[in-house]
């Protein structure tokens, strides 16, 4: 059992929860994530450590509510207990001086990217934060991000906040006015396929970090393979970053859709039992 | 050994036993036949999760003891790897007492309701019992025995906790809660010292829960037992990543002074041919935990599985017979074996074989999948299949299965699990510099002590055999025990 | 002067292709041979037989081992799975290796004996990038029993294709009946190239001790002459790329298999023998030559002496020289 230290509503439907997890915080390094499970009967879903305090023994997690899982962490509250979590699971991101980094993330993406972002700052890189959304409320976490970025770009779907366009259009302005030695991306799959083929299309090596769907998070169950330059991975094991110009985005995607009917149906039968408490 | 044999003779001369064994003559208890084991109705259990095997009823189990000569070189004891008394509890249950039954076993053996469910007996101790070898007629049914005496002592509400020694202050850390982390700590906790079990899932058991369904092994019997090692004192940590969460060498800042590592068979093999990647193809491992350890089949619970009309699952072991029977259960019209050698050379138990037939699964051996095509939406819905001929025998023994050429054809399947087998999970090799691993990266330890090329860790089960039976496992977990116990006592020994 | 060529539809800045072998199994040798002036490298194979070998050996060394040997083991009936897929990852990270350290194309190897499961590796090495693929199907004629050979060519190549979007080209050995109308076939199977030949591994038998012993392992500088025959005759017939290989030892060889209408040409002993550098002097005396006979390109002198082109294709046709030489028709 992990207390819930804090929570902070950041838009609707994302929140960003501080729990207890002493020893997770003492280890876990950028690029980390962890299994969560909310109750007895639930499901087991991996989360990015977006920070910790390894002082307190608190890490931090961003979520938002797209399935029955998300959901119930995000009603939670403060005193309440996340069930299980484990880790930090994962490969830490590979840090080094690039030179000029470009930072992309798109929609809750951003938390994980939050860590990356850091760590690259203090290794001494020039950091470009490209932060993307569909409309304002989804930005998140834009003055972390600002605190180690030298120049931080938002994009929205709907204009609503920053400028209006897609996140390769502020990806490529930045490619174009300036040398990029080294790019990461962060966000939905279908956000890292299309920044990924701009920054092929200027030979930039790029990271994405790969969200995939997970039971154990330690190698057993195989249920997050991914094909990466002809070899399938597991993300749990041997990422979650990869080199993103090697990933087979489509199949990604399509994984992702494994579980489509059966969440779908499961999360409708959710939202109708809380309606029920409710009424 | 000598303390053994002479040990196993002074107990067998005890003078129940010896009433016992005069109160029926020899030749009448060898022209006793053996009991069956009564099994559920295969269309009805096929239907859900009910155990199989209904277990004995307290007269057949008698009437079946009485079957054993009590043996004055009991073999049967050399065919066990976690060398059972077996003609003493199986005399236990002759006499009715049937608490001493379970109580004796426990000596030797923590998880007897399990290994009475799961040991292959017909290679073990049954192998070598007095009928099978001398009067080549059935084994005295010591497996039915073990699970009946178990399962009497759990329905009794009046388990047994083996007394422990005084607390010696010595941590030793279990890495994975499965059948040789169990072992392991069982017999540990009993000399004294202080265990902790680290588990990486969010329950203990490891394949026993995950692995291993509901209708031949249910996960309360696991939990009971796991109960009984907590009573003894055993530390169960869960959601514990050794290797991550803490490292080998930070457990031993901690002051852990011995570690056992048992994290078994971690990763899933796949065959790497074309659309295996497809949406309804997976794991055997991924198939099981979401049925056995997170009951995705129950809709109060979070975890979907994938349901499907035409189930193929590849590969002849035990986690494949598992895995199409859980399918059948699962609702599957079709659920299919696809084997590319011959029923015989199947590494499954033949129990587990005769049981699938019995439920309807269907056999395709002689069959190898070469590619997998899906439907728009990205879910797998054929199969191609090549057949296979047996040719020359390989360096294993077996006949090679080798490819007929142009013999492909489609099979139609809606969910595919692959079952051909796990590698050792690279965690814990990985986590420690010098760690002597084999080719196939078991890890590499001595076989009497099980101890590693790092000292202060031994290791037992699939991490260092690949694949293999719970109870070689427990066997492992056993000598480990007494390993470390010899490799701390020592060292404590020239510290002081 | 304009020594590009296009082979499998890729464009080479030379005719010189360095053949499949040990020179082209890591990424080190293989960098030095682009800078000294290689076009394009055909990767060391994988090889089926050298897999399956690893595989026999590993089961020995599994039942000889007590831990691991168990009548229920399942780990031990699929250490056949389990090895092919090291090797095939080891042969991926080759070409993503090369493919990050060079510019020049590189063409990926298969060397198979059957259409099982290895034709499926083909769509893996397309993925890690490799910009072709080379299969060397050594189907062997020395067993006594009738094979269509031609046929299962076919169905290899059938599934490779199925598999992958890069060109593919077969390697040929020389011992087939209907040479020429084999080679036409296969070129219009879909492939993207032919090389002619395989170098067969040699026996040969030592008289003192009487016993059989490995021939020669390099090509002699006359084995040319094997493949500029089929590749004059048919070199305006086939609808695929054509390369010349085995005995390519001089630069006088690479002109003749030009004018041949060879597209490229593979070495490999050459490499050998009078080590990497001799690249440089084979490009230069093709250079040499094209200057002293005014060609500024390539395609200038390609096919100039096939069988077409030539005023008496005979001299390729012939197979009994007696009768060329006495001019009896």
């Amino acid at each position: 059992m992990n207390k819930i230290i804090s929570i902070e509503h950041l838009s609707e439907n994302v929140v960003k929860l501080s729990i207890e997890a002493p020893r997770i915080a003492k280890k876990r390094k950028a690029g980390h994530f962890v299994i969560v499970k909310i109750g007895e009967k639930g499901e087991r879903i991996p989360l990015t450590i977006s920070s910790s305090d390894p002082e307190k023994g608190t890490i931090t997690l961003v979520v938002q509510r797209v399935g029955v899982t998300s959901h119930k962490i995000a009603n939670l509250h403060v005193g309440d207990s996340v069930t299980d979590v484990v880790g930090p699971l994962g490969l830490t991101t590979h840090i080094e001086k690039f030179g000029t980094v470009l930072c992309a993330g798109g929609g809750v993406g951003t938390a994980p990217l939050l860590p990356i972002v850091e760590a690259m700052h203090k290794a001494g890189n020039r950091v470009i934060t490209v932060l993307a959304a569909r409309n304002k409320e989804l930005i998140i976490l834009e003055e972390e991000i600002g605190g180690f970025s030298d120049e931080v770009v938002i994009m929205t779907d709907d204009g609503s906040y920053g400028r209006q366009g897609l996140v390769t259009h502020g990806m490529e302005e930045i490619i174009q006015r300036e040398k990029v030695d080294f790019a990461v991306i962060i966000g939905p799959a279908i956000m890292m396929k299309f920044s990924s083929m701009l920054t092929q299309k200027y030979n930039i090596p790029t990271v994405a970090s790969l969200n995939a769907i997970m039971v154990d998070g330690t190698g057993m169950c195989g249920a997050c393979r991914v094909s990466v330059g002809g070899a399938t991975k597991f993300v749990c094991v041997d990422g979650p970053e990869f080199d993103a110009h090697e990933v087979n985005f489509d199949e990604l995607l399509t994984r992702l859709g494994g579980f489509k009917d059966e969440e779908f149906k499961a999360y409708q039968t959710f939202l109708e039992t809380l309606k029920k408490e409710v009424t | 050994m000598e303390n053994m044999v002479e040990h196993l003779a002074q107990e067998r001369s005890l003078e129940w036993r010896e009433a016992l064994r005069k109160s029926i003559k020899s030749k009448d208890r060898t022209s006793l036949e053996r009991i069956d084991m009564p099994e559920a109705d295969p269309v009805e259990r096929a239907k859900g999760h009910i155990e199989v095997n209904q277990g004995l009823s307290v007269q057949m189990a008698v009437e079946e003891s009485r079957r054993c000569l009590d043996c004055p070189d009991p073999t049967c004891i050399q065919g066990c790897p976690v060398s059972i008394n077996i003609p003493k509890f199986i005399k236990y249950i002759e006499k009715k007492d049937f608490a001493g039954a379970a109580r004796s076993l426990k000596e030797t053996n923590a998880l007897p309701a399990v290994c009475g469910r799961v040991c292959p007996q017909e290679i073990q101790c049954e192998a070598s019992c007095f009928y099978t070898l001398k009067l080549k007629t059935p084994p005295v049914a010591i497996g039915h025995l073990e699970r009946f005496a178990a399962d009497w002592e759990r329905k009794s509400g009046n388990m047994f906790i083996p007394e422990v020694a005084p607390a010696n202050g010595i941590k030793v850390a279990v890495v994975g809660s499965g059948p040789s982390g169990l072992a392991v700590a069982g017999d540990l906790v009993r000399l004294g010292y202080a265990i902790t079990v680290f588990e990486a899932l969010h329950e203990p058991g490891g394949v026993l829960k995950y692995g291993i369904p509901e209708f031949r092994l249910p996960n309360e019997i696991v939990d009971v037992e796991i109960d009984n090692l907590k009573k003894m004192g055993v530390e169960f940590l869960t959601n514990f990543v050794v290797g991550k969460t803490a490292t080998i060498q930070e457990l031993k800042e901690e002051g852990y002074q011995a570690f056992f590592a048992g994290s078994g068979a971690g990763l899933p093999n796949f065959m790497h041919i074309p659309g295996e990647n497809a949406n309804g193809i997976m794991s055997s491992n991924e198939y099981l935990t979401r049925v056995n350890l997170m009951n995705a089949a129950h809709d109060d619970y979070d975890t979907p599985v994938l349901l499907g009309k035409n189930v193929a699952v590849i590969g002849g072991g035990n986690t494949a017979m598992d895995s199409v029977r859980t399918a059948k259960r699962l609702g599957a019209e079709r659920a299919m074996i696809v084997y590319r050698r011959t029923l015989e050379e199947m590494p499954a138990r033949n129990e587990e074989i005769k049981h699938a037939q019995e439920e309807g699964i269907e056999f395709l051996n002689l069959n190898n999948p070469v590619e997998y095509f899906a439907d728009k939406n990205g879910r797998v819905n054929r199969i191609r299949l090549q057949k296979m001929e047996l040719g020359e025998p390989d360096a294993s023994g077996r006949k090679k299965p080798v490819p007929i050429e142009g013999s492909e054809y489609e099979l139609e399947a809606d969910l595919v699990i692959v079952s051909v087998g796990v590698s050792p999970n690279p965690l814990i090799p990985q986590s420690i510099p010098g760690l002597k691993v084999s080719r196939w990266g078991t890890i590499v330890v001595d076989e009497k002590e099980m101890q590693s090329s790092v000292p202060e860790l031994f290791a037992g089960g699939d991490i260092v055999r690949g694949g293999a039976t719970v109870i070689l496992a427990m066997g492992d977990g056993r000598h480990a025990a007494a390993g470390i116990d010899r490799y701390l006592k020592k060292k404590n020994r020239s510290a002081s | 002067m304009d020594l590009t060529t296009k082979y499998l539809g890729l464009t080479l800045k030379n005719p010189i292709v360095v053949g499949s072998c040990g020179l082209t199994s890591s990424v080190s040798e293989i960098k030095k041979l682009e800078k000294q002036g290689a076009a394009a490298v055909v990767l060391k194979s994988i090889f089926e037989e050298e897999i399956l070998m690893d595989v026999e050996n590993q089961l020995r060394e599994a039942r000889e081992n007590s831990f691991i040997y168990d009548k229920y083991s399942e780990t031990l009936d699929y250490i056949d799975v389990h090895v092919k897929k090291e090797h095939l990852d080891e042969y991926i990270q080759l070409i993503k290796a090369a493919k990050k350290e060079v510019l020049i194309p590189i063409i990926a190897s298969i060397n198979c004996v059957s259409s099982s499961v290895w034709t499926h590796f083909a769509g893996h090495i397309e993925e890690a990038g490799a910009d072709g693929l080379e299969l060397n199907i050594s189907l062997n004629p020395s067993d006594l029993v009738t094979r269509d050979f031609e046929q299962s060519i076919k169905v290899i190549i059938h599934k490779v294709l199925a598999q992958v979007t890069v060109p593919v080209t077969i390697k040929l050995n020389n011992s087939f009946t209907h040479m020429a109308k084999t080679i036409l076939d296969l070129s219009q199977t879909g492939i993207s190239g032919l090389v002619l030949f395989n170098r067969a591994h040699t026996p040969d038998i030592d008289i003192n001790t009487m016993e059989a012993v490995q021939g020669k392992s390099f090509s002699s500088p006359n084995d040319f002459v094997e493949s500029m025959r089929w590749i004059a005759l048919l070199s305006d017939k086939v609808n695929c790329s054509l390369a010349a290989a085995k005995g390519i030892h001089t630069h006088e060889a690479i002109i003749k298999q030009i004018l041949a209408g060879a597209d490229v040409v593979q070495i490999v002993s050459v490499l050998y023998e009078n080590g990497i550098e001799s690249i440089n002097g084979l490009l230069s005396g093709l250079e040499q030559w094209m200057q002293e006979k005014g060609f500024s390109s390539l395609e200038k002198f390609k096919g100039k002496a096939s069988s077409k082109n030539v005023g008496n294709p005979a001299v390729f046709e012939r197979i009994q020289f007696m009768k060329y030489f006495s001019g009896i028709h």
